[in-house]
């Protein structure tokens, strides 16, 4: 059953919203969304806005699927401004998930293109977004990134994280990063390094462990088989990039609190900009 | 595999004097005494626990939910009892003894739970003045009943052996069957030889935790309805179970009262044995008499140590709640065993002691209750051979006490751990940290002075003192400068390891080596029958007092009297400048980024290390010596450790710079309390606790202790607009009120004998009691002291 959109559990057969819009770069979402799929027990539904009336074999035409390609999905056809007939369509269907392709941009102040960015912050479930990089190239889930900063209101993205990690069996890498130039928490019941370190090897071990039983407590009811915590310094976008490049990591899930705007969000927009594998990423309320 | 018992009508029915049900005691209404936590962060379950722990000095207890929760650490402890089994290679660890506070509650089958249903309201208090833990809950179920639990919590200061907890269950807009399970619960890391009874008279639960016997003893006073007075008993493998069960009615309250008594074979050879007659004992008086007793002994407590600040509400909270756990964590009969890093409210640094005791808590129990101060201290006498061995296996005389000590005075610190990327890391603190010989001499010696107690000195101080002066003694080395050097050392500050001529090292150990000398010149002249007994049992030689005194006299302090600065080690001053607030803003320890190679090489410091040498050598240096030193190191100081805050309060308070004292004084209120850190989880921190006492007593009312009585240097920072508090110094209590406008002083002595008040550079007057005196700041000199006609 999907559990992601909501976090509750559907009635009918949770799907995934594909947006296609025609490109080659577009498919690199599809062999992410086949995998997902299978680990939900979700179907794909492929989504193709255009104001074209087109006739199926024009669609799969468009698309660039044949007929066997598409064996077993939903394709749909929408009309109007891509962002919303993206999220109209998997408002429509409550979907689980949307898995679409994110173009690589050099424009540092929309990384992710319009459509994306525009689907990311009017989508009522989580995002994926899978870098073209990847090409057409299958994808199963073994090792799931998870960067946590210790507050409450990232953890909202804990349990459906590890969901996902419990039904691939995929290891789970809570990183919490530690910033020199951090200013002080201030959300009530936040767990970051330890300010004070009386003694070290008491300290860090004591709080490594509470940390990960908080992640624990939070994944509630998943049973955690494979969660280790790494923890790394400085730049959290640069560590988050380089363990998932280092470890080759099949997915980074992030909490996001919803401003893509340039002077904030500096970590969810560099990471989309930079990683290697797709990252998903969920809305929390800030 | 369970046994079923029925118990009979008599259990927990028979004495007269149990049948009291309703216990006469509510939260204090001032909330100034009150630690509250309104609903619930399941997050900082870990925090709460330790921050609303009961606890006697024996046993303390965290405040975990009754019912549990996914994050629920349920453990109390038993001061002095250690496990290490199997061995962790990171020393022992405080055991874990079985869970009594288990309890839970179904209506019509229904198990109340915070998480289903909806919460109506949550709140657990902590009521500092009577040291009652209260919880107060109102859940309705997913079927609409409403009901309210109300709990309580205490762990006796009169009897240290003595547990109670109370639920009052109300159903309120049903009737329906409730029915409550109290368990006595093994804890999952429990030795598998443990055993569990029930008896006529009680349910007794017995574990080994390593060498030592833990008896728990529980007896309940059921609620007295005439169906809940026969509860079945059922025994599983590792917890014991009572279930009452009645039929309530609209509006009905029901209360269960449960005494809990523990023994261990540290005090007394049939623990098991012990625990149920005590039960009994306690249910035979009444569980009120058990209530009052407890009630009664905090309110002395709370005479002496409570700590009054009017115009800051938060300092005043704050100073409570340090002197709630300081009390919580002693116990004046318990010579064998110590405080450790986190007390008795959780497992962190395994119950380790450290010299935090004894530099940092120790002058509380000194001035407010010196039998606590006493046991402290004989800890350590009763633990000095192992000194004495760990001195001999570096190749040292005397005594060199563990860095890190459990129940037996043996080095519990770890000598390498394996990081989390892989790599194994040396921890060189067990070898090099050497000054906590000369921070125990110290406690030693300002308790002696500060108590007249010469019996104590004969029987156990001068063995410290004289074994770690010579100690000292042959760690100094004289090398070719003629001077005495000690090399290799790790000072306060942990950031800069093996380090040579450490400043406080130094200082502190020619201090020790001095107060060694005339700890023997004073016992001769005035105890000599005694003495004698003492230099025969320590085979001193006529010449070690003097030679002391010559070591001490050559030692290197890094002193420069051009700049009045102590050079914190031998070279310290050649190492790199860093800008410490451009690193850190607080979020994270500096050598955490830094890495430890890199902050090695500059000179941010850790922890308060000149500064600290400055505080508790105040008279040793002149005011300007103080100041420079405070002014040089502070913005060097990255305050790594939390012991740091409260000593730069202390300092800064002293040197009348108001807006300094009270900013660390902030920092230092924020280690535990504060709820976004999650400093908490692991237990509350008593050197910052007892720090903070320390800054608002020695700092900012700058009490001293003299031998003819005690000295006073009042600075309130600012909004502080009066501030009172009490010292015991020898047989009187001396109570106290700083006044800040205008400037004044009252005292009002208790008990028999005279003392001096002195204000430092200001008059002073011989006081006795039946009679208050005062004093004002007339202008910028303070005027005479009156004694006030009462």
């Amino acid at each position: 059953m999907g559990r992601l959109a909501g976090g509750r559990p559907m009635t009918a057969v949770p799907t995934l919203v594909v947006p296609l819009d025609g490109s080659s770069k577009a498919l690199a979402a599809l062999p992410v969304a086949r995998g997902l799929s299978h680990l939900m027990g979700a179907t794909v539904t492929l989504v193709h806005v255009s104001d074209e009336a087109l006739s199926p074999d024009e669609l799969l035409d468009r698309i660039k699927l044949s007929s066997t390609e598409v064996r077993g999905l939903i394709i749909e056809q929408r009309t109007g401004s891509p962002a919303d007939a993206i999220v109209n369509a998997a408002a429509g269907r409550h979907a689980a998930l949307i898995v679409m392709c994110a173009p690589a941009r050099s424009d540092a102040m929309y990384p992710l293109g319009s459509v994306p960015a525009d689907v990311l912050r009017k989508a009522k479930c989580p995002v994926v977004l899978v870098p073209v990089s990847r090409g057409r190239r299958p994808w199963t889930l073994r090792q799931l990134a998870l960067p946590h900063d210790g507050t409450p209101t990232s953890a909202v993205a804990i349990a459906p994280t590890a969901d996902l990690a419990t039904r691939a069996g995929a290891e789970l890498v809570v990183i919490h990063v530690a910033m020199p130039s951090a200013s002080r928490p201030t959300e009530p019941g936040t767990l970051a390094v330890p300010r004070y370190a009386d003694q070290l090897h008491h300290e860090l071990p004591m709080w490594a462990r509470e940390f990960l039983e908080r992640v624990r407590s939070a994944s509630h009811p998943a049973d955690m088989g494979k969660l280790r915590l790494v923890v790394a310094q400085g730049d959290i976008s640069a560590a988050i990039l380089e363990f998932a490049q280092r470890n080759a990591s099949d997915l980074i899930a992030l909490a996001w609190r919803g401003c893509l705007e340039p002077e904030r969000a500096q970590t969810i927009r560099r990471v989309m900009r930079g990683a290697c594998c797709p990252v998903i990423i969920f809305r929390v309320q800030s | 595999m369970s046994d079923r018992e029925t118990a009979g009508a008599s259990v927990g029915i028979e004495s007269p004097g149990s049948v009291d049900i309703e216990l006469s005691l509510a939260p204090v209404s001032d909330p100034a005494w009150l630690i509250v936590e309104e609903g619930l962060t399941l997050a900082r379950e870990h925090e709460i626990e330790s921050i609303f722990a009961i606890a006697n000095g024996h046993i303390g207890t965290r405040a975990a939910l009754e019912e549990g929760s996914r994050l629920s650490q349920a453990e109390t402890f038993a001061a002095g009892v250690y496990v290490d089994v199997p061995p962790s290679g990171l020393g022992p660890t405080l055991a874990v003894l079985p869970d009594w506070t288990h309890l839970e509650i179904a209506v019509d089958g229904q198990r109340l739970s915070m998480e289903s249903g909806r919460v109506l309201e949550h709140r657990r208090i902590l009521d500092l003045r009577q040291a009652v833990l209260w919880r107060e809950w109102r859940q309705q179920d997913p079927s609409g009943r409403t009901t309210r639990i109300r709990f309580l919590r205490l762990a006796s200061l009169q009897d240290r052996h003595a547990l109670l907890q109370s639920v009052t269950v109300t159903a309120e807009n049903y009737s329906g069957q409730i029915e409550l399970v109290a368990c006595l619960a093994l804890p999952e890391t429990r030795n598998k030889r443990a055993q569990l009874t029930i008896s006529r008279d009680a349910a007794i639960v017995v574990m080994l935790a390593g060498e030592t016997r833990i008896a728990m003893a529980m007896r309940s006073i059921p609620p007295p309805t005439r169906e809940a007075q026969k509860p079945s008993r059922e025994r599983a493998v590792d917890r014991l179970e009572e279930r009452w069960s009645w039929e309530a009615s609209l509006g009905e309250s029901v209360c269960l009262h449960r005494v809990v008594t523990v023994y261990t074979s540290r005090d007394q050879v049939d623990p098991a044995g012990s625990a149920q007659l005590e039960v009994t004992k306690i249910l035979d008086r009444g569980v009120s008499s058990l209530v009052r007793a407890h009630a009664d002994a905090w309110s002395r407590r709370w005479s002496i140590g409570d700590v009054r600040i009017a115009g800051d509400d938060q300092a005043q909270r704050a100073l409570r709640f340090a002197v709630y756990h300081l009390t919580a964590a002693a116990n004046p009969a318990d010579e064998h065993a110590s405080i450790g890093a986190r007390g008795l409210t959780g497992g962190a640094y395994r119950g380790h002691v450290f010299w935090d005791t004894e530099i940092y808590m120790l002058p509380f129990y000194l001035l407010t209750q010196p039998a606590a101060a006493r046991a402290l201290l004989m800890y350590r006498y009763h633990t000095l051979d192992a000194a004495r061995r760990k001195a001999r296996a570096f190749g040292y005389m005397g005594a060199l006490y563990a860095w890190e000590s459990a129940d037996t005075g043996e080095e519990a610190t770890p000598q390498e751990i394996v990081a989390p990327d892989g790599s194994v890391v040396r921890i060189l603190t067990g070898e090099q940290e050497h000054h906590v010989s000369a921070d125990i001499a110290y406690a030693v010696w300002q308790y002696w002075r500060a108590t007249g107690d010469d019996d104590f000195m004969v029987e156990a101080g001068c063995d410290i003192l004289v074994e770690t002066a010579r100690f000292w003694a042959s760690r100094a080395w004289m090398e070719a400068d003629g001077r005495a050097h000690i090399r290799a050392v790790i000072g306060p500050d942990e950031y800069h390891e093996t380090v040579d001529d450490n400043a406080y090292t130094n200082a502190m150990a020619r201090w020790n080596l001095d107060r060694a000398a005339d700890a023997m010149a004073i016992l001769k002249r005035e105890r000599p029958a005694e003495w004698e007994q003492s230099s025969s049992r320590l085979a001193l030689e006529d010449d070690e007092p003097a030679a002391w005194r010559r070591t001490a006299a050559a030692l290197v302090t890094g002193f420069h009297p051009d700049t009045g600065l102590f050079e914190q080690f031998e070279g310290y001053f050649g190492l790199e400048e860093i800008d410490i607030p451009s690193h850190q803003s607080g979020a994270a320890p500096l050598d955490v980024f830094l890495g430890p190679r890199r902050t090695r090489q500059t000179k941010a410091i850790k922890q308060a290390d000149v500064v600290a040498l400055c505080a508790l050598l105040w008279d040793e240096w002149p005011r300007a010596v103080h100041e420079a030193n405070f002014n040089y190191y502070e913005p060097r100081t990255a305050h790594g450790s939390s012991l740091s805050p409260s000593t730069h309060a202390l300092v800064a308070a002293r040197l009348g710079d108001g807006e300094r004292a009270l900013r660390y004084l902030r920092q230092a209120e924020e280690i535990d309390l504060a709820n976004y850190m999650g400093n908490a989880a692991g237990g509350v921190h008593m050197g910052s606790l007892a720090g903070l006492w320390q800054a608002a007593v020695l700092g900012v009312a700058g009490i001293r202790i003299r031998e003819d009585g005690i000295a006073l240097d009042p600075h309130l920072p600012p909004g502080w607009t009066e501030m009172r508090c009490s010292v015991q110094w020898r047989r009187q209590v001396v109570k106290l009120t700083f006044a800040a406008n205008p400037v004044r002083i009252g005292v009002e002595v208790e008990g028999s004998g005279e003392l001096t008040i002195a204000i430092i550079d200001g008059p002073s007057c011989r006081a006795h009691s039946g009679r208050p005196y005062s004093v004002g700041l007339e202008g910028s000199a303070w005027g005479a002291w009156r004694g006030v006609d009462q």
